[in-house]
């Protein structure tokens, strides 16, 4: 695949390289603020589950794709992040806009803790010990009394000191802005130095190590961002659907995180949007179909709703035999096509 | 007497438990890959069980030994569609591609058989062996003889038969091996299809101790703590992390289910005691008790 080759500091540093990207940005803050205007209130939840994914799947891709830490549980550190807001805003009635942070916090802490291991694991010994993790965190919020089990929690709506956010588009707008901040947040973290470390770490940790990069600060440091954008994502989850039970945060989700970075294009930010984008709208997709094509096959609905799972999966496997830098891949692919044509290189 | 009961019924768990590892260490040792979806093979080999004995009318050992081929040619067909494939890629790929097929599998399966429960009647149904003064199941004592008769018969292919040499030598080093005449390719698919049968087999005492059910799968994830245990390289290993894993987890269900500590309730401790092993494993000896200390060379 074609890499960018940069050739001065400058370069590499640009965020927004060219007048095309600068206006196609322009063209998406436009579109972005008056969807709420000609999207009806379902088309809007799809949106804002789409914002709350975004944020979750970046901070699995600053994990895997950047630093190369497989990571199977990142489900539960979603449901860490959302039981603390729904204890703090329940229970000790904090303000939200010291929950989410807090709820983040949290997570990255727990995080970092469970990073630990990794710097004795690798590859499939830490894919083994985040499953685990996973399944111990589900089994406590399961048990515990304080997150009330089976029962769920119920979450309030977002208060911004005397404003209430409540209708799907003030969650639109409120979710929208919240998820671009973390994508240019992660943007430049990944044009920092800590970004470059990560991706060294990736290629081969052990010439990293060589070359200076302290390996332990570096993986705990990835764990810790990736689970506190977890967290954040889990805050705003339990926000917006005012409900949480154990159930959400099964492995199930994680799997839906690894498509959503697999689909899009590993060690890529855009890859982590597009991914969660497709993944999110895949299954309303799926409920659009079958729904219009309930009157001749009345038996559809409910095999292919229950196949969610299925197709997500067989969406990382199909993606990873035949396009493993996924849409990322195939957009670049396309576009040096153009851009040689009519030659091959 | 309760103790001695815990511990045989542990044990029987347990040998579905070394079973289930087993598979995962022929995988591994042979292509380097741990299969997650070695659960969901050992509950299609269940319901393909299930299906020819009840909804066919097989007589059981016929219904036994079909599943069990038809798991392996599962098996192979695995490695030659996806894994030929998957050679030279990164690890990260190889291992999503098994948990990937782990849900395709249970998709497959939940399409074809539904998502409801039942039961395989087996000779063994509702029969009780009395030895030396207590009884147990004989479904029970069934799986722990089977399981033990296979597990030494895999043991000594692999120390003993050239093919068991041939399979360690292309673990070891696929491309000596391959010079040294060698199948590297046959063999890995042998290993494949060894490792989903041993699944089938798992699968099928499974549902001969509980139900045939596509949740079954999970106890996959379960026996990657004993294969953990064990060491991932090691076959005796296996075997022993399976006996173990199976006897703490009934010692678990039965001493601490019923327990409270500060408002939280251990409930059904059974199905984390493996995952808390697996952690504490990967924390003190990452390598197992059997395993060998991967030395890397740069």
């Amino acid at each position: 695949m074609a890499q960018e080759i940069y050739t001065t500091y400058a370069d590499e540093l640009v965020l927004l390289p060219n007048v095309w990207v600068r206006v196609w940005s322009a063209l998406l803050v436009v579109i972005l603020v008056c969807c709420p205007y000609f999207l009806s209130e379902y088309q809007l939840s799809i949106l804002n589950e789409m914002c709350i994914a975004v944020i979750g799947a970046i901070g699995l891709n600053l994990l895997i794709g950047f630093t190369g830490q497989i990571s199977l549980g990142h489900a539960a550190f979603l449901a860490i992040g959302a039981y603390s807001t729904a204890l703090l805003t329940g229970q000790f009635q904090v303000p939200f806009l010291i929950s989410l942070p807090l709820s983040g916090f949290i997570a990255a802490i727990l995080g970092m803790i469970v990073g630990i291991p990794a710097l004795r694991l690798k590859g499939l010994y830490l894919a083994l010990g985040t499953l685990a993790f996973g399944f111990i965190v589900e089994y406590v919020l399961f048990h515990w009394d304080v997150t009330k089990g089976d029962l769920g929690m119920s979450v309030k709506h977002i208060q911004l000191g005397s404003y209430t956010i409540k209708t799907e588009a003030q969650y639109f707008y409120f979710l929208s802005v919240i998820s671009a901040l973390c994508v240019l947040c992660s943007k430049n973290i990944i044009r920092s130095k800590i970004g470059r470390s990560f991706k060294a770490i990736r290629d081969r940790d052990i010439a990293a190590e060589a070359m200076g990069i302290p390996l332990a600060k570096y993986k705990i440091m990835a764990f810790g961002l990736s689970s506190f954008y977890a967290g954040l994502a889990g805050c705003l989850f339990a926000h917006y659907q005012r409900w949480i039970v154990p159930g959400s945060f099964d492995i199930s989700v994680s799997i839906a995180f690894i498509a959503m970075i697999v689909l899009g294009g590993m060690g890529t930010i855009l890859g982590s949007v597009l991914g969660a984008v497709f993944i999110t709208g895949i299954p309303h997709l799926i409920v659009y179909v079958t729904d219009s094509l309930k009157d001749t096959y009345p038996s559809l609905t409910g095999l292919i709703v229950d196949f969610k799972l299925g197709i997500f999966s067989l969406i990382v496997v199909l993606a990873l035999l035949f396009e493993p830098y996924g849409l990322v891949g195939i957009y670049k692919r396309v576009k040096t096509y153009w851009v040689t044509w009519p030659f091959r290189y | 007497m309760k103790l001695l009961e815990i511990l045989l019924n542990g044990l029987s768990m347990g040998a579905i438990y070394a079973l289930l590892a087993v598979g995962f260490v022929l995988v591994f040792k042979s292509t380097g890959i741990l299969n997650f979806a070695q659960g969901e093979l050992a509950m299609i080999g269940a319901f393909l069980c299930f299906s020819f004995v009840m909804t066919y009318g097989m007589p059981y050992l016929g219904g036994f030994v079909l599943s069990l081929f038809l798991g392996a040619l599962i098996g192979a067909l695995i490695e030659v569609v996806f894994f030929t494939r998957m050679v030279g890629k990164p690890l990260f790929a190889s291992i999503m591609v098994t948990v990937g097929l782990a849900g395709v599998i249970s998709s497959i399966a939940g399409f074809i058989w539904g998502h409801d429960v039942y039961s395989i009647a087996s000779p063994f149904t509702n029969k009780h062996l009395g030895i030396a003064g207590f009884t147990i199941s004989s479904g029970v004592a069934y799986t722990i003889l089977t399981s033990i008769v296979l597990l030494i018969a895999l043991l000594i292919f692999f120390n003993r038969s050239l093919h068991g040499v041939a399979m360690r030598a292309a673990a070891e080093d696929p491309d000596t091996a391959g010079l040294m005449g060698i199948n590297v390719n046959q063999t890995q698919m042998i290993a494949w299809a060894m490792g989903s049968s041993v699944a089938a087999v798992a699968g099928i005492f499974l549902a001969e101790q509980s139900f045939v059910r596509i949740s079954m799968s999970h106890y996959g994830i379960q026996a990657m703590a004993a294969a953990i245990l064990g060491g991932m390289d090691s076959v005796k290993g296996a075997i022993i992390g399976g006996a173990m894993l199976g006897i703490v987890e009934g010692l678990a269900a039965n001493y601490l289910s019923g327990l409270a500590f500060q408002g939280f309730h251990f409930g059904d401790v059974k199905e984390v005691a493996a995952f808390a092993i697996m952690i504490i494993i990967l924390m003190i000896r990452p390598r197992g008790i059997f395993g060998k200390e991967k030395v890397e060379r740069v």
